[in-house]
């Protein structure tokens, strides 16, 4: 066969599969509206747009009871009614009932400035805060707890008004500050890095290997098959789709992300598009194995939500490569998303070059090499089996 | 009965049924077993510009920290950042010239530069300086080791006492987990009761027996609720293996994720009026699942939200099903502190059905 008819009989399946696509309005609903905006969407609502700032703790109802009632007392509560961070402090005069309020959903911490707060300052020992928290909300209690021991490090009796205090000396200990240096992200702009992978992930899983597990319940695989055009073909054709599929979504999240939430990547449109689109590529490979494995529909719907899943644990999405240990380790640096996220982390976050990430990109690309070999020999050796 | 013979008689669904909560929890394990590591090797490398005993000091704690790893000592600032740079380490620290000078006059510092793309770990790398200026701080202060520059002293410390006597950090999401088990069953149940049905074609007999629509939803319901009781007394089960102390009432915690399901089931229906193919209502019900991680306090507490996020999570009954949970399984809370929860979910399931078998009877 020569190669002018390979790449026709290709285009013939690519303009095949786009037919279908745009007479199947669930799947342009699905591939192109409902996963980039759900995701998008929640990740935007959840964390706040790329140019916008919000303290987790400014709402958060928070009890204050002081039992000392000196000038510092006074200028504690002063000190943080004032700051953007606790807008919400409720003072209380008795402890035992601000305490009894918690896990009543009124306050979710209770501040109490013990007796003895200011004679400790003045004799230059070590005065205490004591913060009671309802510790049923996840991720409150730490979020109140640094935050107010920020306030506490920088605190000076002998200020009326204490200075407002930056990020960094909120984090520094007091009598060494530590300066941070580096670029800091927007959660949203983190997130997108995120989003853009996920999205990609999802979908060409879902098109691929769930599409061939819809022609073969329609049968229309089987006559695919018993046409003169090669099992390479066939491949490629769907790739072209998909590939085309993911240009779309990617202009589709990037889009909203950009005009949506003001993320703003550090790099070229072009670089995300290559990087979204080996991620894309990468997905293929593994949908086409996915499909070789005579999945139905649905198993493969519940494949992509645990390989979603899987990812969360061991790509790097949640904790760094380098801090997993074991197994866990290993299977991480054998996953090809682990690469992908870490290039799309170090292109739209940090603005690298893509052709300076050579390892990620050598890994990705071997990967896919293998995988589109591995689905060609097992959808060749399988013919009979995916068709009876 | 039916639902349920024909789950037993559908091995692939059954054995979803169990994995679903064997592997969520697998994963959540693999998370915090991450986390909660008692040492990691994050590359870092340091850059003592004032070779004083004071940056001595500071280099020791930099180099017994259990979270960092020095990997290389260099001699300038911009070699340092030079290394982050090329990602042969997470994070450079530089202890700058007069750091000892200034540490006698309390306002000294160190310069902590990280790649931030590397999410968690440049948080380990931060929290290991803060963690080594501390013990510092405290040597100097205390004088030991014959290290004494009159520094002055943190002035407060901040004690810490949650509700329940664990650790700020302790294992919040497990409760969120439960729900999350309760949702994903009730959509798969949704999917297994109606949409496969109409794919087999039985689902237009069903409706033309001489049983009522809603007696069809209700047994098909009741077959979430068996379902759905099955699935947390084995995530509770889970939960008791894994060591964590349940203090409220059972049938309270039962009731929850029952309701939960029964509303999951309940939009569920509504939405399978419209989607008809099993694969796509599964995928739109995954689609959907992703999000409440992080808007419905599954993982963290919509407080912590930003304010559209509050918005759309306090219009989700999810949210009240996922805080009874947790009020249930780590407060003790008795029925009246999650009345008005269940109520939401309730009232939102009674507002849903009828409008399911509004749909489904113009759509049969």
């Amino acid at each position: 066969m020569s190669v002018a008819t390979f790449l026709s009989d290709s285009l013939a399946i690519a303009e095949n599969e786009f037919r279908q696509f745009r007479r199947n309005r669930s799947a342009i609903l699905i591939s192109l509206v409902v996963l980039p905006l759900f995701f998008t969407v929640s990740f935007g609502a959840g964390q706040g747009g790329a140019g916008t700032s919000f303290s987790p703790t400014a709402n958060i109802p928070i009890g204050f009871v002081d039992n000392d009632n000196t000038i510092a007392s006074l200028r504690l509560w002063q000190t943080l009614t004032r700051s953007p961070d606790f807008h919400n402090l409720i003072q209380s005069y008795n402890e035992q009932a601000a305490i009894a309020e918690l896990g009543t959903k009124r306050i979710y911490a209770v501040i109490v400035v013990p007796k003895g707060f200011q004679d400790a300052l003045e004799n230059g020992n070590q005065a205490r805060l004591v913060l009671y928290t309802d510790d049923s909300e996840p991720g409150v209690s730490d979020q109140i707890q640094s935050t107010l021991t920020g306030y506490a490090q920088n605190f000076d009796p002998n200020v009326e008004v204490q200075p407002a205090l930056s990020q960094l000396q909120k984090q520094s200990v007091a009598g060494v500050g530590v300066v941070r240096k580096g670029a800091i992200f927007a959660s949203f702009n983190v997130g997108l890095t995120t989003i853009l992978a996920i999205v990609q992930i999802f979908s060409v899983f879902y098109e691929i290997a769930g599409g061939m597990a819809r022609e073969r319940d329609e049968g229309t695989y089987a006559r695919l098959l018993a046409s003169p055009i090669p099992i390479g073909s066939i491949m490629l054709g769907k790739t072209l789709f998909d590939i085309l599929l993911s240009v779309l979504r990617t202009f589709i999240v990037l889009g909203m992300g950009i005009y949506g939430y003001g993320a703003k990547p550090s790099t070229d449109f072009g670089t995300i598009l290559a990087l979204s689109l080996i991620v894309a590529i990468v997905t293929m490979g593994i949908g086409f194995v996915a499909a070789a494995l005579k999945l139905g529909q649905r198993a493969v719907v519940i494949i992509t939500f645990f390989l979603i899943l899987f990812l969360f644990a061991f790509s790097g999405l949640v904790i760094d490569n380098n801090l997993l240990v074991g197994i866990s380790k290993t299977i991480s640096s054998a996953l090809p998303f682990t690469y992908a996220f870490d290039a799309l982390r170090r292109t739209i976050l940090l603005g690298r070059p893509l052709l300076s990430l050579t390892f990620d990109l050598e890994y990705m690309i071997e990967f896919i090499i293998v995988s589109f070999a591995l689905a060609f020999v097992l959808l060749h050796s399988f013919r009979e089996r995916l068709i009876a | 009965m039916k639902e349920l013979k024909q789950l037993r008689r559908d091995p692939v669904s059954l054995i979803l049924t169990v994995m679903f909560p064997i592997i969520l929890i697998g994963i959540f394990i693999v998370i915090v077993a991450a986390f909660s590591a008692t040492t990691h090797n994050v590359p870092v490398v340091v850059a003592d510009l004032d070779g004083t005993p004071a940056s001595d000091a500071m280099l020791n704690e930099l180099t017994r920290s259990r979270f960092i790893h020095v990997t290389q000592l260099v001699q300038t600032e911009d070699q340092a950042y030079q290394a982050v740079n090329n990602a042969q380490a997470v994070g450079a620290i530089i202890i700058p010239q007069g750091f000892g000078k200034a540490l006698l006059a309390g306002d000294a510092f160190v310069i902590v530069s990280t790649d931030n793309s590397k999410l968690t770990s440049s948080q380990f790398v931060v929290g290991a300086v803060n963690q080594g200026a501390q013990d510092l701080v405290n040597q100097v202060t205390s004088g030991e080791g014959g290290i004494n520059f009159g520094l002055k002293i943190a002035p407060i410390e901040v004690i810490t006492r949650t509700m329940t006597g664990r650790p700020p950090s302790g294992d919040p999401i497990l409760p969120g987990f439960l729900g999350l088990i309760a949702i994903l069953g009730g959509f798969d149940d949704i999917v297994n009761a109606i949409n496969r049905e109409r794919e087999r074609g039985t689902f237009p007999r069903l409706t033309l027996s001489p049983v009522s629509l809603f007696a069809v939803y209700s047994g098909k319901m009741s077959a979430t609720i068996v379902l759905t009781i099955l699935r947390t007394a084995l995530m509770l089960v889970i939960f008791s293996l894994y060591g964590l102390v349940i203090h409220g009432n059972l049938i309270l915690i039962f009731l929850t994720t029952v309701l939960i399901a029964i509303f999951t089931f309940s939009l569920g229906l509504t939405i399978s009026t419209r989607i008809r193919s099993t694969a796509t209502l599964t995928v739109l019900e995954i689609a959907m699942t992703f999000p409440l991680f992080s808007l419905a306090g599954t993982v963290n507490s919509p407080l912590l939200l930003a304010p559209g996020g509050q918005a759309i999570a306090d219009s989700l009954p999810w949210t009240y099903g996922n805080d009874a949970l947790r009020r249930l399984i780590y407060l003790g809370a008795g029925p009246n502190a999650i009345v008005g929860d269940l109520l939401i979910l309730f009232v939102s399931s009674l507002i849903l059905m009828p409008i399911a078998i509004l749909l489904s009877k113009r759509t049969i």
